[in-house]
């Protein structure tokens, strides 16, 4: 018995590498994800997975390598495993978030310092820039809406996924990436030029253009709106097109 | 024309915004042009004094070394000068230079920091205040020359504050007769009105917590101007600005303040006098209108009513 097994592992030869999930070692195919090889070694994420896409942010993870000081961190979802990490996973981020009505706020300094006073305390020392698994200029942005060019901070700020390692490094302690919410937030309420024809369907619709439409389809019986939905509608074939 | 690396600071950008849009004005049309480095963080300002705290050094070093790499890509940057406006940025940039080029082991360990972001300070900056460049590169006789419209009439006082003259290794001038303003203001065709208080404290920071302070210093700098027969006061500072522009103002509501004097930032005369135009001193954010006096000495480019 034991020596077929031994056969099959050969003939499957699945490169397998040694990680240590919170201090326990795991053997796990090197071809995985931080987050596949943990759920290989039995994990059950109830926290800290989501999209498995890197779009959305909740996967951060932090982890050491054989052999090297440094810690790294990284989108558990993106990132491969490699032999010898020493490795956990984030399930949330705590970090303060100021409650503001967009609509009663200015797109200035004052407004971040009031509601993200740490701000002030930056340090410039780029540790949040480094740590980002999105490659942003964290540092600059927070440094930008500090200077008040909040148009500025936005666009730098774009690609955030909220993951919050920026805030775990930070020894200024600063929400970074709730300050990048609000930036994006003021120059897209006050700074960004609203696009005309998005400002003429709402009033469309707030005029009750569609109204009549609408109730149409929602008194439908359910087997005419299939209908509708799959047989009646204009699909753009995929292979054609 | 000559390039120069220029590192603004927060106040430019907020309450300030006239005081940066005249000097980058003023600064080409004496073509020794302010170009504005990319990506600047804040000085450090404010950061303690303790020798040994590495971690507040970090951003003044990293603004060093990346107004190194500013002046790298500008075609016509032959200097190894930071310029800025601000005398608080000013002094706390120079202090810091100043600290690293002594011990380089501090040096050492901030560049350490640094290292990952490819970035290095090699102790090859100077940091200079406009007002230096003014008088050292550009010279009064070509400021002079510049100038289109004489400003006749005025009667400037001209106030340093602490951090323009404090300490020795942040001074732009002598410390008990600087003369870098006057010489400035007279190159603008205005009348220089000296003030004993030209270094007295504005009250700097009780702005935030004791007003009663900002307000009993900022009477006493203006009254001694006022006596002396100035209509105007020129500073170089945004913290001095705002206190004795700001307070004269709230003085005035609560009827206890005399006529207030205008405050001018330096480079906003420079503007007037050499033709710039009038929006771009963004008087508007003024607490004391300086334009009533303006138009009545003809100055606003408009002709006397």
């Amino acid at each position: 018995m034991s020596k077929t097994k031994t056969q099959t592992k050969e003939e499957n030869k699945t490169p397998m590498v040694k990680i240590y999930i919170m201090g326990s070692a795991h053997e796990v195919p090197a071809s995985l994800t931080i987050m596949k090889a943990m759920e290989y070694a039995g994990f059950k994420f109830t926290r800290g997975a989501g999209c498995r896409a890197g779009f959305c942010g909740a996967c951060a993870t932090v982890y050491r390598k054989a052999g090297d000081y440094r810690i790294y961190a990284a989108l558990a979802c993106q990132t491969q495993v490699e032999d010898g990490m020493v490795l956990t996973q984030l399930p949330f981020v705590p970090a303060p978030k100021g409650k503001y009505d967009v609509n009663k706020v200015s797109p200035t300094a004052n407004t971040i310092l009031k509601l993200y006073p740490e701000v002030a305390r930056c340090l410039s020392c780029n540790a949040c820039s480094k740590v980002c698994p999105q490659e942003i200029h964290v540092m600059d942005y927070i440094q930008y809406s500090l200077q008040g060019q909040i148009s500025k901070a936005a666009e730098e700020s774009f690609d955030c996924v909220q993951c919050g390692l920026c805030a775990i490094r930070c020894p200024a302690e600063i929400p970074q990436y709730h300050v990048a919410t609000l930036v994006r937030r003021l120059h897209g309420r006050y700074n960004m030029i609203s696009p005309e024809t998005l400002e003429a369907r709402v009033e469309e619709i707030e005029a009750g253009f569609y109204e009549e439409g609408l109730n149409e389809l929602m008194n439908l019986p359910i087997d005419k709106l299939r209908h509708k939905y799959y047989h009646e509608r204009d699909f753009i074939d995929q292979k054609k097109a | 024309m000559v390039q120069y690396s220029y590192f603004p600071g927060c106040n430019l950008k907020t309450n300030a915004k006239g005081f940066e849009e005249t000097a980058i004005a003023v600064s080409k049309k004496l073509e020794a042009e302010l170009v504005e480095m990319p990506k600047w963080n804040c000085c450090g300002t404010v950061h303690t004094m303790t020798s040994d705290n590495m971690m507040r050094r970090i951003a003044p070093v990293r603004v060093l070394s990346r107004s190194k790499k500013h002046i790298d890509t500008l075609e016509e940057g032959t200097t190894k000068e930071v310029v800025t406006l601000c005398s608080m940025c000013n002094s706390t940039l120079k202090i810091v230079n100043h600290e690293v080029k002594q011990n380089h082991e501090d040096l050492e360990k901030i560049n350490y920091q640094l290292e990952e972001d490819e970035e290095c300070y090699e102790e090859d900056m100077e940091v200079k205040h406009f007002l230096e460049i003014i008088r050292d590169n550009i010279g009064y006789e070509k400021l002079s020359q510049s100038v289109v419209k004489p400003l006749e009439g005025l009667k400037i006082s001209p106030y340093y504050g602490c951090m323009l003259l404090h300490p020795d290794e942040a001074a732009i001038d002598d410390v008990e007769m600087p003369s870098v303003l006057e010489y400035l203001v007279e190159s603008l065709g205005a009348e220089v009105i000296d003030s004993p208080l030209f270094k007295f404290c504005c009250g700097s920071y009780h702005i935030v917590d004791e007003e009663q302070i900002v307000d009993t210093q900022v009477g006493k700098i203006v009254e001694a101007a006022r006596l002396r027969g100035a209509n105007a006061l020129v500073v170089a500072c945004p913290l001095c600005a705002f206190n004795i522009d700001h307070q004269q103002k709230i003085m005035k509501d609560k009827n206890h303040g005399k006529e207030p004097l205008p405050v001018f930032y330096f480079t906003q005369l420079m503007a007037l006098a050499l033709g710039v135009p009038l929006k771009t001193n963004h008087f508007e954010d003024h607490h004391i209108d300086p334009k009533p006096l303006l138009k009545e000495l003809g100055l606003t480019g408009k002709k006397k009513s």
